[in-house]
């Protein structure tokens, strides 16, 4: 089938440079340090080491009008220069992008907001910042106040607002947009759950109104509600454009998935009280990270402990690749532990007959409990990535319906008790 | 959707300047809208509000008229009151270096909302130089004032000429933002203008005829073409001959202002736009 509907986003080989400066390393000696002197009256313009980074390296793609397309890619691989360059906030290095139609882009909630305005002021400043003539704001207005639940504080400054308010606002008025185009960044992550519900729902109706949009985000699921189309990003590059589903397998493999059986997490990021820590760990009798979903998972997992404490315990949690967390299971306590101690610990999760067949992050945690408090010692959050195949259908020679997350679901469920029952008369 | 001409956007390297102009049209409202936002957070919880624009004029004339006329004993330009020439200066010089420090941090200061969005960036200036244009109408009125009670007083009489001032400011307005535009570029980069440009401003206004009239003190030196290159000069001179009766147009001075404005007009669009493609990359 073609597609007729006009192309509205054309990037043609677009790059972004950015110059990195290095300093120079200072020598030690004195001579050095006269000879550094007389390289800087010498060659005034080289007094650091300069070093070209292509953020963007030849970006070529197109969307057509009503297209909703998701541009995921972990940290660094381009994104938001992608989307800064789309939104001519600064020129590209090279290539050419033609857009057809009104572009607005929502890059941050709350751009222009002053601390000493009303809310009302700052509806108008706000959205005359975003594009919005005197007379769309007028009109859209009241929706804006609706929509942003901050009601009679409308004429209070917006630094008395608290900070939910305030993005609820600054929501508001950017979505109330009306452009041909809108690109988003990871904007819907703001407020309380029920907000951000509310703009969710927001957004899919703009989707639905046929709008063209570009969004950006890291959450998964927001991509799926919203997305027919991905872009996955790397390195400056397109490495796939196509189906959401596909699109968000390539980015997991892409993004900081630890493909080893032994992992050394000695460098993780310290959160928590760190007075127990996760060393390294280590896969038991596997060398692949897919499983059949009746199979149990065994791991290895060596701790440090820098303070003496009391039975800390492990709490191994599974989530999705978006890492919402699905389910958690917690190990039996671990005793007495002294303050410079390595220790090192097996323990099984008893997958048999629960979690569906699909891709999975565990996460990993030290927990203590002391009179009901509840205490965290150290917390790694990529702990491993694994996989659960769909083994069943095979077996049983019937043709069944591969498990599909989407539609059913995280767990895999024992089979329903059946009974046929006689009707009553 | 498609029966309607959609706007054509084309992003490149060193885009065109055609699709920027209509941009300008396009957000034209914006620039009210900051300068509006900056006359109503300046005077946000303050009892005098607006009145803080009249006080801070009319402070620094009384000091100034008190060293310069009383303390130093200088003379004022023929027939005219020492403190209504002071002021007569104070006007445009105050609006002179406030448009140059308003185009020169344009980028620096409004960054945070640069980075996040894009409307032509040369808004921003155009926004600082109204809410200027807001403050001197303010200190005109004082001047009105001060002119009425001296009528009184001692029977001044201001000139006819007094009708040419809205040119003079727009004049000021215009040699002031562009010179501050053109310096804006190398603000992104080299932040000393930062800290060198107040100094510099207030090293100025002793070098231009503020407080002090040229005439009657050393309009017979034979450095006076010296003196004359600082641009503020003639649009100084020329403000207060506007105001005042008896003075002798400074024709040289005037000149070399208006050479000044001619120049630093396109250079300084020049340097904005070229700073303005990619300065949020170094920023």
């Amino acid at each position: 089938m073609v597609d007729e509907r006009p192309v509205v986003v054309d990037l043609k080989n677009v790059k972004k440079k950015y110059v990195i400066k290095h300093n120079i390393k200072k020598p030690e000696t004195f001579s050095g340090k006269l000879k550094l002197v007389g390289k800087r009256i010498l060659h005034p313009s080289q007094r650091v080491e300069k070093e070209d980074f292509w953020a963007l390296n030849g970006i070529t793609f197109q969307v057509r009008q009503g297209e909703k397309v998701g541009i995921i890619g972990k940290n660094g691989a381009g994104k938001s220069t992608l989307l800064k360059v789309l939104s001519r906030i600064t020129e590209p290095t090279d290539g050419r992008i033609e857009i057809l139609g009104k572009v607005s882009a929502m890059l941050e909630v709350g751009t222009g907001f002053n601390d000493e305005l009303t809310g009302r002021e700052n509806i108008y400043l706000n959205g005359a910042i975003l594009g919005m003539t005197r007379a769309e704001i007028d009109a859209k207005f009241d929706d804006i106040v609706a929509f942003s639940e901050v009601g009679k504080f409308i004429d209070t400054p917006v630094k008395r607002y608290s900070s939910g308010m305030f993005v609820r606002l600054a929501f508001a008025v950017a979505s109330n947009l009306d452009p041909d185009i809108l690109i988003v960044d990871e904007v819907l992550a703001v407020g309380d759950t029920k907000f951000q519900r509310k703009c969710i729902t927001r957004m899919m109706n703009i989707a639905e109104s046929g709008k063209t949009i570009l969004y950006v985000s890291h959450q998964m699921h927001t991509i799926r509600q919203l997305c027919d189309r991905v872009i996955v990003l790397k390195a400056g590059q397109v490495i796939f454009d196509g189906d959401v589903e596909k699109g968000i397998e390539i980015y997991s493999e892409s993004a900081d998935v630890n493909v080893n059986t032994v992992m050394n997490f000695e460098n993780h990021k310290p959160r928590g009280t760190q007075s127990v820590v996760v060393q390294t760990a280590e896969l038991v009798d596997k060398d692949k990270f897919s499983w059949f979903y009746n199979e149990n998972l065994k791991f290895k997992v060596k701790v440090k402990v820098n303070s003496d404490c009391l039975n800390p315990f492990f709490k191994l949690l599974v989530k999705d690749l978006s890492h919402r967390v699905l389910g958690s299971a917690e190990s039996d306590f671990l005793g007495e532990l002294k303050c410079g101690e390595e220790k090192e610990y097996t323990f099984t999760f008893h997958n048999a007959d629960r979690l569906a067949p699909g891709k999975y992050v565990l996460g990993i945690e030290i927990w203590r409990k002391n009179d009901g408090l509840v205490t965290i010692d150290d917390i790694v959050s990529e702990f491993f990535t694994f996989e659960i195949l769909d083994g069943d259908s095979e077996q049983n020679g019937v043709p069944e319906l591969a498990w599909s997350e989407q539609r059913d679901g995280y767990m895999m469920m024992p089979n329903l008790d059946l009974e046929e029952s006689a009707v009553a008369e | 959707m498609a029966d309607r001409e959609m706007q054509r956007t084309i992003i490149e390297p060193n885009g065109h300047n055609f699709q920027y102009w209509k941009d300008i049209w396009r957000y034209r409202e914006l620039a009210l809208n900051f300068a509006k936002r900056d006359v109503t957070v300046r005077y946000k919880q303050t009892k005098i509000g607006l009145g803080w624009a009249l006080i801070s004029p009319v402070i620094n004339m009384i000091i100034m008229t008190f060293i310069f006329g009383n303390v130093a004993g200088l003379s004022s330009e023929p027939g005219v009151p020492y403190s209504v020439m002071v002021y007569a200066g104070i006007i445009p010089w105050t609006m002179l270096s406030r448009s140059v420090q308003g185009g020169a941090g344009t980028f620096i200061s409004n960054a945070g909302i640069m980075k996040k969005v894009y409307f032509p960036r040369i808004l921003s200036p155009i926004g600082s130089a109204m809410t200027n244009l807001i403050d001197t109408l303010i200190s005109c009125g004082v001047l009105v004032i001060l002119m009425v009670i001296f009528h009184f007083l001692q029977g001044f009489v201001p000139s006819i000429r007094i009708v040419l001032i809205p040119l003079v400011l727009i004049w000021a307005l215009i040699l002031g933002t562009f010179a501050g535009l053109f310096l804006s570029a190398f603000n992104v980069k080299w932040r000393d203008l930062n800290h060198a440009l107040p100094f510099l401003i207030s090293l100025g206004q002793y070098a231009s005829p503020v407080a002090y009239s040229v005439n009657a003190n050393f309009g017979d030196k034979w450095w006076l073409p010296i003196y004359c290159i600082n641009p503020a000069v003639g649009v100084l001179e020329t403000f207060k001959w506007c105001v005042i009766n008896d003075m002798k147009f400074n024709t040289m001075a005037f000149l070399i202002s208006i050479a000044w404005t001619v120049a630093v007009v396109p250079l300084g669009v020049h340097f904005f736009r070229k700073t303005e493609r990619t300065f949020v990359d170094i920023v």
